[in-house]
């Protein structure tokens, strides 16, 4: 019987390969960060916490409307509440902020900003999936 | 150059030819750790600009207290495993799995170069659990010792041994019941 070296021995280690002088040319680019970071951060850096604090909002959103929508579906005397309604309901959710945040709601706001707010936030993937689950 | 020549560079002022000899001494071998992580050509040379970004700027605060190439090779598992968190909530987004997605980077890699049953061992590693998978590939290609791979991940040699025979005994499972 062969012993688990022999195994991985037999089969090998080598299986990626990279573009020809790929190497000489990473180095090349990496050697010159330490110039490229006396360049004065950029527009991005200061917009970031702003764009975090929007996309928080929209994530909250996202994940009570979908629990909502799943709720009202099998309640149908509830069909006919409208957005001041649903504020009321959640509790996570100050009022206004939900009726500010619904005007809000689809300008400069990308797929990658609720990634990262899930992700800083510390959303767990069972919560991800519950969720999901909601939406289905 | 050595860890310590290198250090002693940096201390005497020479900040950015220090930082030249860690490119010159660990890009390839930081690429290569990286790489059988995120199975991708593009994203390993993405995120390694990243790592090495933030080794340039974390330089000052290295103390000694580890060796230098520990120190590298943590920042850039930190960061490879941050980058993995973010596609696997991505993922989860999209109703598929991390490793999945993973297995389909390694069939569509035009640079992938290895037969049949290296690619069902990228595959069965893509499968292990986080620090099985940290311990096999740190153990396996990158030849780190039990004790390095200690001061990295920060975890006892102890239950480095564990996790190691454990992902051995998942992978050769795993080759048994899918290779013919």
């Amino acid at each position: 019987m062969k012993s688990e070296k022999d195994i991985f021995e037999s089969i090998g280690k080598a299986s990626f390969g990279v573009p020809e002088g790929y190497f000489n040319d990473l180095k090349g680019r990496l050697e010159s960060i330490p110039e490229r970071g006396k360049v004065l951060p950029g527009p991005w850096s200061r917009v970031k916490p702003f764009l975090a604090m929007a996309a928080s909002f929209a994530a909250i959103l996202f994940i009570g409307n979908s629990v909502l929508r799943h709720t009202a579906s099998s309640q149908p005397e509830e069909q006919s509440m409208n957005e001041s309604s649903y504020a009321e309901m959640i509790s996570l959710t100050h009022p206004e902020a939900f009726m500010n945040a619904l005007e809000y709601e689809g300008e400069d706001m990308t797929e990658e900003d609720i990634i990262n707010y899930l992700i800083e936030s510390g959303m767990s993937m069972e919560y991800l999936a519950y969720s999901g689950d909601q939406k289905n | 150059m050595t860890d310590r020549e290198i250090i002693d560079l940096y201390k005497a002022g020479q900040q950015e030819r220090a930082f030249r000899e860690i490119v010159d001494s660990y890009s390839e071998r930081l690429y290569w750790h990286v790489r059988r992580f995120l199975c991708s050509h593009e994203d390993t040379d993405d995120l390694l600009q990243d790592i090495f970004i933030k080794i340039w700027s974390a330089l000052p605060s290295f103390r000694g207290d580890s060796q230098l190439y520990t120190w590298l090779y943590r920042i850039a598992t930190n960061e490879t495993l941050n980058f993995l968190n973010k596609q696997k909530v991505r993922s989860a987004l999209q109703f598929e799995s991390l490793s999945s997605k993973l297995e389909e980077k390694i069939d569509e890699d035009p640079w992938f170069n290895g037969d049949s049953m290296q690619r069902l061992l990228m595959k069965a590693i893509q499968k292990l659990p986080e620090k099985q998978r940290l311990v096999f590939t740190m153990r396996w290609f990158d030849d780190l010792s039990y004790e390095d791979i200690s001061e990295i991940l920060n975890t006892s040699v102890g239950a480095l041994k564990a996790s190691y025979h454990f992902a051995t005994e998942k992978i050769k499972s795993f080759l048994e019941k899918y290779s013919e």
